[in-house]
């Protein structure tokens, strides 16, 4: 049986964020931009998404009188990206065609 | 990065390509422990050659550990600069380190304070007895520092699940229970080994490791 899988995360680049974010603890927006290549105003969009299912905080302050928008995915995020991986192996396993 | 709908094994490839370039990002050069290793073994082996060969430097070797926590902290504060991730493991790698720099600061104090108060005494005996005496506090020096220098060593080996520094800790501390029997040369030579074992040896791993990485995620971004 397929599971289905979370519309939030089935995108290119709001999975790319959640990949990078689930491998460190905190991570500046100029970082996602910089490793999904993405433009950002997209990346602003999409991470406003993952923000809004409550899959990622985000935290905005200033460092040397620039603002710093930082990233940090939740728990929920963690639950909703295990079960996004569980999801994809059931399609990929060669008995779940049959 | 375009908008376009995913198929499965995209999926697993960008996840797993998005994984290996945040890996990339914060993976370690193993800088310091090289440093530390290669500091700590030329401290104890110009040490040691001092008292074999019966000369002395003009200034004390050990000074050279003081420019290199300098040096630390200096790139260590440009590091945090430029870092725009912060990691899991910061959060007990480095207060395990800094600790560990506050211990040995610590010690050396104490250390100091000791042989202000010890030397008058030996001085003394010496003069009355004509002879050195059995007890020798520099003999039971290099035991402490061995005893500190393998547990940040072994808490880094533990949690980040590296076996080369594990091991190094584990030198460490067998090298602090033989260190309480040997005279001071054989201390020199057991701290110059434990470093290059706990240290300098897992930082060329790091060094090797990092570098094989950088080079896979380039042939990955061709």
């Amino acid at each position: 049986m397929f599971k289905a899988l979370d519309p939030i995360l089935h995108s290119q680049l709001r999975l790319a964020v959640v990949s990078l974010l689930i491998s460190v603890k905190e991570a500046e927006f100029t970082y996602l931009k910089e490793k999904t290549g993405a433009t950002a105003g997209n990346l602003s969009v999409q991470l406003g998404k993952l923000k809004d299912a409550g899959y990622i905080d985000i935290h905005k302050q200033f460092k040397d009188n620039y603002p710093l928008t930082l990233c940090k995915i939740t728990k929920k995020g963690v639950d909703a990206f295990e079960q996004y991986v569980k999801a994809l192996q059931t399609y990929m396993k060669p008995d779940a065609t049959e | 990065m375009e908008k376009k709908e995913l198929t499965q094994q995209q999926s697993l490839a960008l996840i797993n390509t998005m994984i290996h370039k945040a890996r990339e990002s914060y993976g370690d050069t193993g800088r310091d422990s090289i440093m530390w290793g290669v500091v700590i073994t030329i401290c104890s082996l110009v040490k040691f050659c001092e008292i074999q060969f019966g000369f002395k430097l003009p200034f004390d070797i050990y000074l050279l550990t003081i420019v290199a926590a300098i040096f630390q902290v200096v790139m260590a504060i440009k590091d945090g600069k430029k870092s725009k991730v912060k990691k899991y493991d910061d959060a007990f790698l480095s207060p395990a380190w800094i600790g560990f720099g506050v211990c040995i600061g610590l010690l050396i104090h104490i250390i100091n304070l000791l042989y202000i108060n010890y030397m008058p005494m030996y001085n003394e005996y010496v003069n009355v007895t004509g002879h050195k005496p059995a007890f020798n506090l520099g003999e039971y020096i290099t035991p402490l520092f061995l005893m500190l220098y393998g547990l940040p060593t072994f808490i880094t080996g533990m949690g980040c699940n590296f076996k080369p520094m594990l091991i190094g800790s584990i030198i460490c501390w067998l090298c602090c229970i033989i260190t309480v029997y040997t005279n001071y040369k054989a201390d020199l030579l057991l701290t110059a080994l434990s470093a290059i074992v706990a240290w300098f040896i897992p930082g060329l791993w790091m060094l090797s490791t990092y570098k094989k990485h950088k080079k896979s995620q380039e042939v990955l971004n061709v």
